[in-house]
Order: structure tokens, then sequence, then C-alpha cells
């Protein structure tokens, strides 16, 4: 067991856990931060994405010994009540299903908004962006749409 | 004010027994105090049981509908709340979601139909038209499954909106002293004249409370017009989402999110072969984790490991018991090397055998000799019908195990404390995981029937709450997952313990659909199909779920045949009611035995008998030299109630519908015996293929499309009393790269109550047809599953979903009952990108996974 000090949603927490616990762990079980999901524990589903930051990283495979070098940001940081364009538009569309995978696919897709400065995005950089977060309830085509909704922009 | 009781407050109310009483809480905090609003009690609408559907909070006017089923996905929490507000009047704004525990009792509603001996004529034009004068499906428990939610709800939802408003204007009469006639609710007031009143105001509420329990027949006689409606269908506003704006900010608990004080997190090592057992384990490893606090069994030694015939008991086990996931993981990895399996019966043994790709020839075989008949046409079909070689077309077709791996893992809590056990549980069917919880609190075992008194005593024992699924698709049907939580809450009493399996659990220890072959040959003669005959072989889930030695129950549930044949249900779903109108038919069910736990998965055994028949249609076709489409319509026929009773299908599981036959009078002077309610009626399904022709563009496409690699399929299914039919348009590279360019699909689902719902359903049942089409497969080796997790176990990511997913909705009058949606959209696809494939010229698939033909990027 070690200490160590995460920088979460803009608050800094102490804990003193195994440096080798992942991320995911760390956010649900020690600090309660129960929107980030489990799917898969193997980087292949994306449930769990959360920004390192600012970019997408699947947290069920960063160790907290190397997410604490990092500002994180979860699902329940990525703004403060539900207003970032992404989850406007993923409300306006009826994206969820089940919903249980969109935390993850709403942080990639934030992050993909991100790194094209707000532009709206290609369908193949859409593709390439969000490719790694499954979604079992096939929400991928409101998906797409609500990406490019949230970019301000139609359907490239 | 000082502190109410609730039992004050209604005696204070004048509310006793037998009356009209609109429950409310007043809690420690006074009158208005929302945030205890607890168990509501709320009699009132008097249909067969109470109702404990809707409560007011007083003053306040908050309208609290209780939500009564799964939530996995299909947004029935909002869509029958909607229902029931829409016929209430209810300002949505101050309409409040409340999701039940389980509770037979007061959800399994009771509902009075009727079934008319004989239907006036013509009953064929009429019989899905205004059914609720002679059928209302019923529905007796929570179990969230069969695509029957809305089916089985609709109605009973609307009574309870309809029944609260009239009496709110009822008791309007009494505050103003006019006329009932004069009174009219609407948003969540009651207008008279110049006047209105609050749907809270404590006036209203008392004189409502004095009503006498209203009749059925006024009930009925209150709900809306279908023009008056604001919701249903959405006719003037969208159907509310009420869970979409806490899902896209992590909000909404699911399985795994509940947290309670001391609880503990296991992590269970399991047999991988069906009834096996552990024999021994070494926990010292494990324990040496930091954090790991027990290493122990998850079954006691009177309960036998799960696998065949062990209904929803879990695979053999051993818990790791920690303060936290990444402890539990850690320590199950060191205590997965010291495990040692043993198979000490000749069904574990046989299972320890099971090679799936040796099963398949198995099937195989098993559909070259003649099966039980299911169906058959009175003319007979005999050899000399496929005496002429050069006219007959014959195909085989397979599907695999499946897994459905929703998008959470399976998880659980359970606590057992005071004689008492309370689990937190995301499952499709909670009464069921209500009653085998009771059966570990009480130390009951499987092959104990439980008697009237021991259900009653476990009702008032065990309390199962529902959060939220992560999907369900099918395998949250089955509580192994909920029992191993309860086996170690009682093992821990006082402490709760969350269940918590990975992917690689999920992926192993499914209930997997069956595996099927399906044998098809037909006689050809020009453009006419003269006979057809079709085999089908499956792996039955009431083989796995009835042993042996509980026969009863397994030939209640086969209906004339008995495990290793299938069940009623299984034969029922595409089978039984295979659309095509031929002369000579002859549909045989072949013996399979399972070795591994068999199940269901999103549209169950739809998945291979539309594969088959939708694949075989083709075949045909293109033996004939017909366009696909019009010889898919001229193999349905003219359109007919299928004569199943006619046809040696005496009883037809219509989705649990009545299947008792009614004597139908029809033109001549003629009887027809039929099965009331909603039978299979190619009507629909021609109408369907019309309009998926219509809005694919299929005739210029066609044409357009000759001679290219590119193509389009069609195929058409009845499924959970709906009508589909899909097309799919795909290009294939010269390296027999697929591109599926547009999936276009139409749905008769009776009246569409949320057609956005719907429609994001049918969306999602194209990606998961595609899914199991392109990649789905489950195999097995010396009895354990090899595939471990998304990585061999692929499921359709973004970039492989086509960019245009069109559906098309059927418009019907707004009298037609509503049918089943969650899994109808699946069957379809597989056939339909089968012979997309081949219209492409690509090669004809007649297996499941397609990766192994073409290549999927």
């Amino acid at each position: 067991m070690s200490i160590f000090q995460l920088h979460v949603n803009g608050r800094l927490h102490t804990v003193d856990i195994d440096g080798n616990m992942p991320l995911l762990w760390a956010l649900r079980d020690i600090l309660g931060l129960k929107g980030t999901k489990f799917g898969c524990g193997v980087a292949q589903c994306g449930a769990c994405t959360v920004h390192l930051d600012g970019r997408a990283v699947r947290s069920c495979s960063v160790d907290v010994g190397v997410a604490c070098l990092s500002k994180i940001t979860t699902i329940e940081g990525l703004s403060p009540d539900g207003s970032h364009p992404c989850q406007k538009a993923w409300v306006e569309l009826g994206v969820p299903q089940c919903g249980f995978c969109q935390p993850g696919q709403i942080m990639s897709a934030a992050a993909l908004l991100t790194a094209t400065n707000g532009a709206n995005p290609t369908d193949e950089q859409i593709d390439n962006a969000m490719r790694g977060n499954i979604c079992r309830c096939g929400t991928y085509p409101r998906i797409r749409e609500a990406i490019h909704k949230a970019a301000g922009g139609a359907k490239s | 004010m000082s502190k109410v009781t609730r039992r004050k407050f209604l005696r204070d109310a004048g509310i006793g027994a037998g009356a009209l009483v609109w429950g409310c809480y007043i809690g420690p905090k006074g009158l208005f105090a929302r945030e205890h609003l607890p168990e509501i009690i709320h009699t009132g609408v008097p249909l067969g049981k109470n109702n404990y559907f809707v409560a007011i909070v007083p003053i306040e006017g908050t309208i609290v509908i209780t939500t009564h089923r799964a939530e996995m996905g299909q947004g029935i929490r909002s869509s029958l709340a909607a229902v029931l507000a829409d016929e209430l009047e209810a300002d949505w704004s101050r309409v409040r979601l409340r999701q039940a525990n389980a509770d037979s009792d007061k959800y399994a509603i009771e509902f009075p139909y009727e079934v008319k001996e004989e239907l006036p004529f013509p009953y064929n034009m009429v019989h899905r038209s205004k059914p609720p004068q002679y059928l209302i499906p019923v529905e007796g428990s929570q179990f969230t499954d069969s695509s029957r939610s809305m089916t089985a709800y609709f109605k009973p939802m609307r009574l309870f909106g309809a029944g609260v408003r009239a009496a709110f204007e009822q008791a309007a009469a009494r505050v103003f002293n006019v006329d009932p006639s004069q009174c009219h609710a609407s948003q969540h007031k009651v207008h008279a004249g110049g006047q209105s009143i609050d749907y809270g105001d404590p006036r209203l509420l008392f004189h409502a409370g004095k009503l006498p329990p209203a009749k059925y027949e006024d009930i009925e006689a209150a709900l809306k017009d279908p023009k008056d409606w604001v919701f249903i269908t959405a006719a003037k506003k969208p159907m509310p989402f009420a869970d979409v704006s806490d899902m896209v900010t992590g909000k909404p608990i699911y399985g795994a999110d509940q947290d309670l004080p001391g609880m503990l997190t296991a992590m269970i090592e399991r047999c991988p072969v069906a009834n096996g057992r552990i024999t021994s384990f070494d926990p010292a490893p494990a324990l040496a984790v930091p954090g790991v606090r027990k290493v122990m069994r998850v079954l006691p030694a009177n309960v036998p490991p799960g696998g065949v015939g062990q209904r929803f008991l879990p695979h053999d086990g051993i818990a790791v018991i920690a303060e936290n996931t990444w402890a539990a993981l850690q320590g199950r990895r060191a205590l997965r090397p010291t495990i040692v399996c043993d198979y000490p019966d000749d069904l574990a043994r046989e299972n320890a055998k099971y090679d799936s790709q040796v099963f398949r020839q198995t099937l195989k075989d098993s559909t070259a000799a003649k099966g039980m008949l299911v169906r058959k046409t009175k003319a007979d079909l005999s050899d000399a019908d496929f005496a002429d070689s050069a006219n007959v077309v014959e195909a085989e077709y397979y599907v695999p195990h499946l897994a459905q791996a929703p998008m959470e893992p399976p998880v659980a809590i359970a606590l057992y404390r005071n004689e008492t056990m309370e689990a937190w549980a995301p499952t499709q069917n909670p009464e069921l995981a209500q009653q085998d919880i009771g059966r570990v609190l009480y130390g009951l075992t499987w092959d104990h029937d439980l008697d009237e008194e021991e259900i009653q005593q476990i009702r008032k024992t065990v309390t199962l709450h529902m959060p939220l699924l992560g999907g369900g698709f099918g395998r949250k049907s089955k509580p192994d997952y909920i029992l191993e939580a309860a086996f170690l809450a009682k093992q821990n009493p006082g402490v709760p313990i969350r269940v918590q399996w990975t992917r690689e659990d999920d992926i192993k220890f499914s209930y997997y659909n069956a595996a099927s072959s399906q044998y098809l040959k037909a006689a050809v003669d020009g453009k006419k199909t003269t006979a057809l005959l079709q085999r089908s072989a499956f792996t039955s889930f009431f083989g796995t779920l009835f042993p042996e030695s509980r026969a009863k129950e397994r030939a209640a549930l086969f209906n004339g045949g008995i495990y290793p044949y299938g069940s009623a249900i299984e034969r029922a779903q595409g089978l039984e009611d295979m659309p095509f109108d031929v002369p000579k038919l002859l549909i045989e069910n072949c013996p399979a035995k399972n070795y591994i736990r068999v199940g269901w998965m999103r549209s169950v055994a739809n998945i291979y008998h539309a594969f088959a028949s939708g694949s075989f249609a083709d075949e045909l076709a293109e033996k004939k030299g017909a366009d696909p489409k019009d010889h898919l319509l001229d193999l349905i026929g003219n359109g007919r109630i299928i004569p199943l009773p006619e046809e040696a299908v005496p009883e037809f599981n219509n989705n649990g519908l009545p299947v008792k036959i009614i004597n139908l009078p029809v033109a001549g002077g003629k009887i027809l015996p039929m099965v009331p309610g909603y039978p299979p009626d190619t009507r629909h399904l021609l109408a369907v293929v019309k309009k998926v022709a219509e809005v694919s563009d299929w005739n210029n496409k066609v044409k357009q499309y000759k001679g290219t690699r590119r193509g389009l399929g069609i195929a058409a299914h009845r499924s959970f009393l709906s009508y589909v039919a899909t097309v799919i348009d795909v290009s294939l590279s010269e390296a027999n790269e697929l591109t599926i360019n547009d999936v276009y699909t139409v749905v008769d689902c009776g009246l569409a109550v949320n057609p956005d719902r719907v429609k994001a359903q049918m969306e999602g049942a194209v990606v998961y047809g595609l899914s199991l089409a392109l990649l789905g497969e489950i195999t097995v080796k010396n009895g354990a599953v090899e595939q471990n997790n998304f990585d061999d176990y692929p499921v359709l990511r973004i970039h492989q979903t086509p960019r245009n997913i069109s559906v098309t909705i059927m418009e019907v009058d707004k009298e037609t009952p509503p049918t089943g949606i969650g899994e109808v959209g699946v069957p379809t696809v597989a056939p339909a990108l089968a012979n997309a494939i081949v219209a492409a010229g690509g090669p004809r698939i007649r297996e499941i996974p397609f990766y192994k033909k073409v290549v999927v990027l």
C-alpha cells in the first residue's frame, strides 16, 4: 500500500492503496465515483473511459501509480450540470437505451471534440475515436448523429 | 404541525376498507415530506387486485407512478408511466417514478379478460382491430421477457390512469357541488365551469376517498378517445424519457453501483464444466493477498452444482471475499491454480467431453432422420415429391451457441440479517429470484415444490430491489448470479456481499442460445414450390432447466414433445408458424441434447428458424431465377391466418397468450378452428415486405446493382406477435471485404405507443442481429467454453455499423393493441444479410458467423 494523490474532477484525493490497482477500481471502490463503469477489464469495451489530461483512456488499464501524474476527469466531472455539448446532444437525440456504456461513450466523444477543437468530425474520425467503445444495445447510429450535433454540425 | 401518523391521517380522512383510497404518506417531517415517500398504500381502481401503481402526495400534488418492470434499455419505465399519466391527465413535470421491488402480490395483475367461443364473421378481418372485447393478454408477473411489457400492460396502465381521473372528476363534482358531467380533468386539475381544483388539493382527495369502488365497465368507459392522447403514440407531445438526463451524467444506479456500509466484494472461481464439482482448493495464496478477508465455497453441501437439468443454480464455485474489487480479483488469480475439478456422475462426465465442433455433426446427423411431427398440410408429403432431383433444392444451416453479453456483467448484492434476506439485483425475473433467494434463506432445495405458505413466507422475508439493468437480452432472466450472492450472504450474516462477475465469467458461464442445425428441402415446379420439408434440431433450454426427474414439469412445457425434443415455446418461434404457403408441407423437430447450460438470447429460437427459412426462400428464388422480393411474396402466398389447428398444431404457444381453440364461422357456412388473439397472419407479413421494398427502393436498386459487387437481400419474419421485413444493401470488394451500406427495416408492432423507443429498439436489434450474424460464436472444448472476452467473442462496433439504419413503423388503427418490440428486429437480420451477400456476388453463407466466409473489417 502507498499513498497517492489523485486529482479527480478538480479535487485532490489522498488515498492509501496498492499502486497497481487500476484507476477504474480506485474511482469506483475507493472514491465512490460510480459513473465510470466496468465492462471488460481489458480495455476492449470502453465502458470505463475517463480523461487523463483531456485524453480518453480506459481506466481499467491504467494503474493508479500512473494516473496520479495526470488530471483525471470522469463523467461526473465532465460538466457541472450535464451541459457539455455531448451530454445535451445525447439527451436531445435520446441516444441511451440501457445507458450503461454511455458515460464511456460520452467521455470518448468529448475527447474527440476536444481533439478537433470543436470542429465537426468526419464519420471516419468518429469511427476511429469511438471504435473502442462497445454498445450492446446498438445505439451507434444515434451516437454518430449526436457527435455531429454536439459539434454544431449537420451529418458530414 | 404536529407529527401525524399515516394511520391517523387515513382515519381522519375517513378512508376505510373498500373505499377508494388515495394513498399518501405522512412522514416524520410532516405532510409535505416528499423525500419520505416509501411503500405507498394505494388501493383504488378495482382491477382484480389493488392498484399499487399510482399515488399522489397531498397538497404538493406530485403523482408517484410505480414502474414494475425491469428496465434494461427498452425505455419501459417511462413508457408505461407515460401511458398512465396520459390517461390521468397528469402534468409530467409533476410525475415521479418509483421503481417497484419484486412483489407478485402487488404487481402481478390478474386482469379480467374473456375469450368468446365464437366470434362474428368476418373474424379474420377484425382480429387485431378490437381485441379488448374478447382478449387481453395476461402477464401474471414482473418477469420482463418475451417482449411482452407493452402488450400486457398498455391497457392496465390506461385503466389505472383513467380510473383515477374519473374518480377525481367525481370528487371535484362534490367539492364544487355540481353534476359530475360538468367536471373535466386536464393537466393536473379538474375544471368545472370557471372553477378548477388541483389534483393535490386535500378537498379533492378527501372526496375521492369517500367514493364507492368504481366498476370495471365505468373505468373502461372513462378511457380517453385516442384523439385526446397526449403522450401515447407521441400524439401531441414526445413520450418522456425519464432516465436520460441521469444516464448522460453517470448518476443512475445499476447493479454494481449500490453502495452499502460494510459491503464486501466477492469474485468466484468456478468449475468450467456443467454439473462438475470442485473437489479441492487451497485458500492460502488468496488469503495472502492484502484486502482478502475470506475464501469459501459458494454452495452448501446439499445443493448440487449448476449445469444441465439444474435450473438456475450456479456452477460450483469458490468465492474470494475481499474489501474491494481489485483485491478480490487478485485473490481469485491466486486461488485459480489450486482448484481441482471432478466429474462425479455420468452427466458431468459426459459434459466434460462436450466438444461443440463435434456436436455440430451430431446436430446435422439428427436432421438426417425423421423427427417429431411439428406441422403438416393435409396433403401428405412423401419421397415421391422429391423424385425429380433436377427440381429439388436442399440446404443445411447452422447457428452456434451464442452468448448475450449484456454491457454490465452479472452482479448482485445480498444481505442476510435477522432471519431475512435483502437483495439488490438487476434481474429480468424478480419474483423467481425472490423465491430462489427464499430457498437459500430457508435451506430449501430445488427438488422441493414451494407451497403457498412457503411462498407467502418468502415474500415477507425476502426483499428484492431492482436497480437498472446494464442490458439483459435474456441473460438476466436467470438468477444464478443472484443465488451466488445469497448463498454467500447466508454464510456471512450481517455483511452485504456483492458478487461481481468479470466479462470472462459472463462469456464462460452464460445460459447460451441453443446451437441449431436446420435442414430444408423443397420441390420446385417452374415458379412454384410444390413441397417443403423442414427439420429443425436445437438444444432446448428446458433440457437445461429441468432434470429428468421433473418429468411432469417438462411435459407441461413441452406440449407434446419431451426433451431432447424442443419445447412448445421454441417450436412456436418460427417453426410451427413458418409462413410459406406450400401445397405440401412437413415440419419436424429432431432431438438434441444439452451438455452446457442453454437459455435464451434476444429473439431466441427465431434466430435460427428465421435464418433458415429466410435464407432458403432466397435459395429457391435463385433456383427459379426469380426476383427475391417478388418470390418471397409469392412464397408467402395470398395472405392468411395460418391454419395451425388444421395442420397438426393443436396448441400454439402464441407468446403466452391464451391458446384455447375457438370455432370460427367463415364464408360458406364452414367452421374454422382458430387460435384467438393475435394469430400468425401472413397478410401482415406481406404488408411489411411490400413496405420495405418501397422504402428501400428495391426494384430500382436491383436493376442498378445488377452485375456489380453490390446487392440487396431481403427477409421477413413474425415474432412476439409482430411482423418485420428487412432489406440490407451490401458491397463486396474483390477480396470479399464486406461493407454494409444500408439497412431498411419495417415493423408492424400494432400500436407504436412510444414511436421513438420502438425506433430505438429496431435500430439496436439491427446492430444486435449484425453482431451475431457476422461475429457470433461460442465454442466448447472438453466441456469448457473457449471464449473469454470481447477480444475473442467480438461484437459489432461503430465502424462496422451501417451508416444508414432506416426504421419504418407500419401505421395501424388507433384501436390496435401493441405487440412485441424488444426482440422482433433481430431475426430477419442474418438471413437478409446472407441473401445480400449472394446478390453482391459473394458466397452463399449457411452458417453463423459470416466472418469465416467474407472479410469483416
